[in-house]
């Protein structure tokens, strides 16, 4: 049955095999805990659901020092105790460079449009950004830091450099595979180039350009961390590095949890936009 | 009737394979010619050449007497596969013709552009309606849509910009024979109204000769050979009845594999 290639399973199994992983998971932490918390109460490495409670008030109702705390803080609602947070400071730092860092790959797929569209364009950039494209980002960090300093810039070039070629390269590829015979009868319309270009091919790739970009996702925030860890005053990865030298595993768990979340969160809203604005699509 | 594409000693090569050799063909204004042969014989890339998609290695292509450097918007155009936009519904697949000609990209923005939209649509539907299509059909996406429909729309989408010449390359060759005969009789009806030329390719000789006023078959001596035209015929109306039809096609088909072409109504 385990191998069968036309397996059906109903929905009770369905649902029981997809959230096994994540009981077991949960289940063996606190087993490891506890037997940990059994040899010694004070263990900081895999943190008690106690410990992590705390961590978690601290993180999500406190801010990150006590100077940073508003006057009256103490009798706030939950919900404005969260918005002067240490999490939710961190988290908004990070957001902005993640925003940055996403408006600036709307260029990108502007680039590999022209670059597939225009071959002069083409030829103009292929071959730099094929060589860019295997530039390791990380490598260049330290360069980075020297030309730019060790302010935000760094830091969202670093996602510029990481992530830019692959959605400048997926957006070629993208639009050479549109049918030649799609842009032939654009011109049989009456459409000009940039009509062919913007009108007929960029939105018949754009649904498949959002889904490169929602995979990027990821290496997105992995530059991002890189960036925060080795340079910054705030953000989630900041936060993380910083608690990391005090052994703060009950917070750092929670943030990489809550990181997880985001990107989760972001991921559903480009695909449920994604399907909103491309009814027409359909996926492979 | 004047000349409305001229083929000049056309030659096409392919990393030095010859697809077509001093190739000459005069199509006069308002006939029906259907192109025929084999698959790689070169009909589509006759089309395309006529299109201003592809470019001749020798020869030139005349258009009403101009060479043509790209395809516009007099040569409309039905291809087999992806004659639709995927992303438009069929209402915008129809109106994208009008509406691009007449506000291209950014056009749109100004004042006026919902008024003459509102018309482009009511002439859309009325396309549709001429095609055999449902109003309820205007807002559906293409791959809703059977194959014959979407050609149904496809031609709807090229006849509304009223193009000198409409070519159509194997446009019905996917579609199921009770589907590809009811589109025969419309293009058919289509060219008989409208006056356009048509030039359709297709690899089915009975196809070519129940829709053509003309038929031309390309095809090869031999195997290495590049093609020529083996076979022009202008055909009369009564050749286009079920029996004329199988009997030109024994004809045509004895005539291409050698044997002298015995066409009564030519003469």
């Amino acid at each position: 049955m385990l191998f069968r290639i036309d397996a059906k399973p109903n929905r009770l199994t369905a649902l029981t095999l997809s959230w096994f992983l994540f009981v077991s998971g949960i289940a063996l932490y606190f087993y490891t805990s506890h037997n940990r918390h059994l040899e010694n109460p004070e263990d900081k490495v895999i943190p008690s659901l106690q410990q992590l409670t705390t961590g978690m008030t601290d993180a999500f109702l406190k801010p990150d020092t006590e100077e940073a705390a508003p006057e009256g803080l103490e009798n706030a609602s939950l919900g404005r105790k969260f918005l002067t947070s240490m999490l939710w400071t961190d988290t908004l730092a990070s957001a902005k460079r993640f925003v940055w860092s996403m408006l600036l790959l709307i260029p990108a797929v502007v680039l590999g449009l022209h670059m597939g569209m225009f071959p002069i364009f083409g030829q103009f950039f292929l071959r730099f950004i094929l060589f860019f494209d295997k530039i390791i980002a990380l490598s260049v960090l330290p360069i980075l830091f020297i030309a730019f300093g060790i302010d935000e810039l760094a830091k969202i070039m670093l996602i510029v450099i990481g992530v830019t070629p692959t959605i400048i390269l997926d957006t070629f590829n993208l639009t050479k595979g549109v049918p030649q015979e799609q842009i032939v009868k654009g011109f049989t319309l009456g459409a000009q180039d940039f009509v062919v270009t913007y009108s007929i091919v960029l939105k018949q790739i754009m649904p498949r350009v959002l889904n490169s970009i929602r995979l990027n996702l990821k290496a997105v925030m992995l530059f991002l961390f890189a960036g925060e860890m080795i340079a910054s005053q705030d953000g989630l990865a900041f936060r993380i590095a910083l608690l990391r030298r005090h052994m703060g595993m009950n917070v750092i768990i929670p943030y990489v949890l809550w990181v997880a979340l985001l990107l989760f969160l972001v991921d559903l809203t480009m695909r449920v936009a994604n399907k909103k604005l491309h009814p027409w699509f359909r996926e492979a | 009737m004047k000349d409305i594409i001229r083929l000049e000693n056309i030659g096409v090569t392919y990393s030095n394979k010859k697809v077509l050799e001093h190739l000459d063909l005069t199509i006069r204004e308002g006939e029906f010619v259907a192109v025929c042969g084999q698959t790689g014989c070169g009909k589509s890339t006759m089309l395309r050449l006529i299109l201003g998609a592809e470019k001749p290695t020798t020869g030139r292509v005349l258009i009403d007497g101009r060479e043509l450097p790209r395809p516009d918007r007099h040569r409309g155009y039905v291809p087999q596969k992806y004659s639709l936009f995927p992303d438009k519904t069929v209402l915008d697949n129809i109106t994208f013709g009008p509406e691009t000609e007449e506000f291209g990209l950014i056009g749109r923005l100004k004042p006026g552009f919902r008024r003459r939209r509102k018309e482009f649509q009511a002439q859309a539907y009325e396309y549709l309606k001429h095609m055999g299509l449902q109003a309820s059909d205007a807002h559906k996406y293409p791959d809703e849509l059977s194959g014959g429909m979407q050609q149904r729309v496809a031609i709807a989408q090229a006849l509304i910009m009223k193009p000198q010449i409409l070519l159509m390359d194997e446009a019905f060759s996917a579609l199921d024979p009770g589907t590809r005969s009811e589109m025969q009789k419309l293009v058919r009806t289509l060219w008989k109204e409208t006056g356009t030329t048509f030039l359709f390719v297709t690899h089915n000789i009975p196809e070519a000769i129940f829709l053509g006023s003309r038929v031309v078959i390309l095809g090869k001596d031999s195997p290495e050979s590049s093609s020529k035209v083996q076979v022009d015929m202008e055909l009369p109306e009564e050749a286009h009845s079920r029996e004329e039809v199988e009997r030109l096609t024994r004809v045509i088909g004895n005539a291409t594999a050698g044997a002298k072409l015995e066409l009564t109504y030519a003469e």
